[in-house]
Formats: C-alpha cells, sequence, structure tokens
C-alpha cells in the first residue's frame, strides 16, 4: 500500500512517497497548506486522504513545567516522558525547595507534578498553592501518589488525576501520562489554524515529529547500517533534538521503546540563530574551535553561508558537549561506547562528510581526548523520517 | 515496615544484594531494591519517595567510604522525618581497619548503624532491637 508522508519543519517540509523524497523551503507569506499545495498539489492529489500521513514540529510544540518530590524519580520520569512525547520542558522544581523556586514567566501549556509511590501519604502542602498561584499555565496534572488526589484536587482548580508514574517498585509507567501529553499536542494543533487546515489533507492524527522518531528508531538498522549504541542529531531550523539509545545512559530508568530524546530548544540554525551564538559565546572551547576551523570570532556575526556553515559544525559541537561528563545537565551521555552518529535535518544540507568528520574528531581529541570517533552518518535524504 | 536496599557506587555484587533483598523480606519487611551501582542520592531520593523507615547500603567492594561519606551533608539538604534509620554493612574498607576504627568514623558520616565484615543474619538482628528499642 503507497502512502504519503509529509513532515513540517519550521524551516523546510519534506515529502516522501515510495522511499522518494522531496524538500522544499517554507514560504512564510503563505499558510503551510497553500505553501504545500502551491508546491506539490499533483503528488497530494494522487492520494486518498487516508494514506497521507503528517507530523510537525512546526507549531513549536507544547511547553512544560514539572514539579517533582526528588531529582532521581520524580523528576527524572516526569523529563523522561515528557521528551519522548514531544513536549518541551521550560523548567523542572524539586518539591523540597519550591518555596525558593522563582516561577517562570513563559506561559506554561501544561504543569506535571509528580511524587511518591501510592502508600505515602501527605506530601504535598500549602507550598504548591502559593507558588503555583504565581505560574501562568493551561494545564495541570498530576501523576504522583493516589493518596494525594483529594487533597490536590480540592486546592487546584481543573487539576487531571492520572496513574502514578513511578510504580510501587520505583520503576517508570509512562503510557497513562504519555497518551494525556499526545492528546494535549493534538488539542494544541487544533487550537493553531496552521496546523489545523492540514486536516484536508488527511484523515490521520497528525503526531509531533520527535514523537514519530522516537516510534520509529527501534527499526532504523532495516534502512540504515548502524550499529548500537547510536545518537540521531536533528539540528534543525529551531531546534535540535538527540535520540540516544539508552545503552548509553547509566541510570534506573527501563522504557519501553530503548531510545529516549532530549531537546535543546535554543539551539538551532536559523530561528534560533541569535541563542546559538550566545550560547557558543559562553563555551570556553569555541575559540580554539573557530581556530582550528581557521576563522575568527567575527564569523558568528555574520550572515554569509560560509558563517552558516560554521554555525551548524559550531552547533555539532555544543550538542555534543551538552551531553558529554564534562557538561552537568539533564542527561550524561557515555560517548566514548558510541559507534554511530546519525546527523539529521537541515544541518545535513549544507555540511558535508568532511566538515562533520572534522569537527567530530575536534570533540573527541579535545574533550574526550580519544584519538578515533565513531562513524558519522549523514542523513542527506532524510531517510530515517520515512520508516513505517 | 519499608526499607530501601541496594549496593553503593561501583559495586556490582549483586549476588549479596539478592540475598539482602530475600532477608528482609522474610523477615516481614517491605523492600525496595535499587539494585547495584547505586548512588548515595538515589538512595535518599528513594528513601523520600517510598517514605521509608530505614536505608540499608551495602559494600562490598571496600570502597563504601569514598561513596558515603558526604552523607550527613545530603541529609541536610533533604526534609527527611525524624526516625528514618540510616544504616550500612558489608566490607566497608579495604586493608587491615578494624571494626573499632570503622564503626566511629562512619557514623561521624550519619550512620546510626554501621556494620563491618558482620555476618548478614546478626547485622538484621540488630537492626531489628534498634528498631524495637526506638519505638
Amino acid at each position: 500500500m503507497n502512502r504519503l508522508l509529509i513532515d513540517i519543519g519550521s524551516t523546510y517540509f519534506k515529502i516522501a512517497e515510495q522511499g522518494k523524497i522531496e524538500q522544499y523551503f517554507r514560504n512564510f507569506d503563505k499558510s503551510i497548506l497553500n505553501d504545500l499545495e502551491s508546491k506539490c498539489a499533483d503528488v497530494i492529489s494522487s492520494y486518498n486522504k487516508d494514506d497521507v500521513y503528517i507530523c510537525s514540529s512546526a507549531n513549536g510544540g507544547l511547553s512544560t513545567l514539572i514539579i517533582g518530590l526528588s531529582n532521581s524519580f520524580s523528576l527524572k520520569y516526569a523529563v523522561n516522558i515528557a521528551f519522548n512525547s514531544g513536549i518541551n520542558i521550560i523548567d523542572t522544581v524539586l518539591y523540597n525547595n519550591i518555596s525558593n523556586e522563582t516561577p517562570p514567566k513563559d506561559n506554561i501549556d501544561v504543569v506535571i507534578i509528580v511524587g511518591g509511590i501510592n502508600s505515602v501519604d501527605n506530601i504535598f502542602d500549602e507550598k504548591i498553592f502559593e507558588y503555583l498561584n504565581n505560574v501562568n499555565y493551561q494545564n495541570i496534572v498530576f501523576v504522583g501518589t493516589e493518596k494525594s488526589h483529594n487533597y490536590l484536587q480540592n486546592n487546584i482548580k481543573d487539576i487531571v488525576l492520572l496513574e502514578n508514574i513511578i510504580s510501587d517498585k520505583l520503576q517508570i509507567r509512562e503510557d497513562e501520562l504519555k497518551s494525556y501529553l499526545t492528546d494535549l499536542y493534538q488539542a494544541d494543533i487544533m487550537g493553531k489554524e496552521d496546523i489545523k487546515q492540514l486536516y484536508a489533507l488527511t484523515n490521520n492524527q497528525i503526531f509531533s515529529t520527535p514523537y514519530i522518531v522516537n516510534r520509529a528508531l527501534p527499526k532504523i538498522h532495516e534502512h540504515i547500517d548502524v550499529a548500537d549504541p547510536f545518537i540521531v542529531v536533528d539540528i534543525g531550523g529551531a531546534t535540535t533534538d538527540i535520540h540516544y539509545s539508552r545503552d548509553l545512559v547509566n541510570d534506573n530508568i527501563l522504557s519501553s521503546s530503548g531510545y529516549d530524546r532530549l531537546v535543546f530548544k535554543k539551539l538551532g540554525v536559523y530561528k534560533s540563530r541569535e541563542s546559538l551564538v550566545h550560547i557558543a559565546k559562553q563555551n570556553e572551547f569555541v575559540f580554539e574551535l573557530l581556530e582550528h576551523l581557521n576563522v575568527t570570532e567575527n564569523i558568528l556575526e555574520e550572515k554569509s553561508d560560509e558563517a552558516t556553515r560554521v554555525l551548524m559544525q559550531l552547533s555539532i559541537f555544543l550538542v555534543l558537549y551538552k551531553v558529554s561528563k564534562h557538561h552537568a545537565s539533564y542527561i550524561e551521555l557515555n560517548l566514548e561506547i558510541l559507534n554511530n552518529i546519525i546527523l539529521t535535518g537541515g544541518i545535513t544540507q549544507v555540511l558535508t562528510q568532511e566538515d562533520v568528520d572534522n569537527i567530530t574528531l575536534f570533540f573527541y581529541k579535545k574533550i574526550l581526548h580519544f584519538h578515533h570517533t565513531p562513524k558519522i552518518i549523514l542523513d542527506k535524504n532524510y531517510e530515517i523520517w520515512t520508516y513505517r | 515496615m519499608k526499607v530501601v536496599t541496594g549496593v553503593v557506587g561501583n559495586d556490582i555484587h549483586v549476588v549479596a544484594n539478592r540475598l539482602i533483598d530475600i532477608s528482609l523480606a522474610e523477615r516481614g519487611f517491605e523492600v525496595f531494591n535499587l539494585g547495584v551501582n547505586t548512588y548515595l542520592e538515589e538512595f535518599l531520593d528513594a528513601v523520600i519517595e517510598t517514605d521509608a523507615d530505614v536505608l540499608l547500603i551495602s559494600s562490598l567492594n571496600g570502597e563504601a567510604e569514598g561513596w558515603c561519606r558526604d552523607l550527613q551533608i545530603l541529609k541536610s539538604q533533604y526534609n527527611f522525618r525524624d526516625n528514618v534509620i540510616f544504616m550500612i554493612g558489608g566490607n566497608l574498607v579495604v586493608g587491615e581497619t578494624t571494626a573499632e576504627e570503622i564503626v566511629p568514623r562512619f557514623k561521624s558520616y550519619g550512620f546510626d548503624l554501621v556494620f563491618h565484615q558482620v555476618d548478614l543474619n546478626e547485622g538484621l538482628d540488630q537492626l531489628e532491637l534498634f528498631l524495637k528499642a526506638s519505638k
């Protein structure tokens, strides 16, 4: 059965049919639907609406604030589920410190509260209500101990109560929260005219792109010659996503797909260019890296093709740096045992194999003190987006 | 009564960990076993998430001190209820050091009960006596 697969990105959209992929730079003067129809009306009209599948990262995705009882369980599990559902995390708050935390100024699509196995009572008190009074949010969900259901329901308007994501054996239970967040994404799409119009083309649900990639990764071996453990780095116009084998992480989460996702919301080479430059300038190794590339820091202020190429190389370095053991953040990947890095997204249309090999070798030599690198695969044809 | 247990740091003595799990369950404890290779922060987080009565850390490779000496500092960052018991046992250090030297040292790190090269059942008997006495 033939299917038409469409991915709407912040900068490009891609269309895949029968293993053949076409990509188009978006015309921001038109709605996405008009843009799609003007560029590929013949292809789209040749498919039944049941055979058209669309995913999108162009609507920016949902944002979440997570309040949890501990770093190792509540917060870690909720962050993991949120990332794998395609949600962007604005902030995490450890409940014990909540009185000293400044609430985020951003508008939050969904607040997730979690803590305790089901037999634990009396975890939350009025501190949480005081904090939430200063948070601007649309939805709020509780996925912690059942014994707090009544207390929270009586004090927080419209709170949604779901199954505890922490099992009685302290393991992760992701299904209910994942479905809730995916449905919320769907509701968000329906509230955004530009994406909602795309239902004129398909009878299938439109999912977030990172969610689809996460689901597709277990099948990657059928299409590309990769060896576990590997990472997929999608450096796009607005954000950078990393999808990684769980073998690269030493933690206590057992999730069903075996692959997790991490997103750097302000690391992109077009829409997030300014924040990428800002992050680059903060990094202690960047000037050495620029010297290695035979350019000066002035290149960061330019808008030339050469500057874009350098920024893309920088973004590869920064992404690897942010998940290495030299940078304390949500996740630390064991990059020393990595076999493959698959690069996809807009970056593959600009950089050559030599460019990416060069920057990766610099990272491995400089940061990890290794003299060899994992094999880099440039997914120039966006093949990983077309699995089913 | 709830007990969080596991093997601390880079220690992978999984058989000992399993024996502790079984022995605790046999004595009627509700056991939360974090397994081997567990960091101190993870132990404390598990105590908070389960509202456990006892934290029982085990270590056999003699490197417990390096992984546990910050217990007192970490405890001050958590909001534990008053009567949580912090216990450690196994082969806690390498070399010729005696229990007389080791026990006070680990108690100064924040442990209530310390057992160096003591039989598992004897250690658990002592835990039960301690629990009875602290009621």
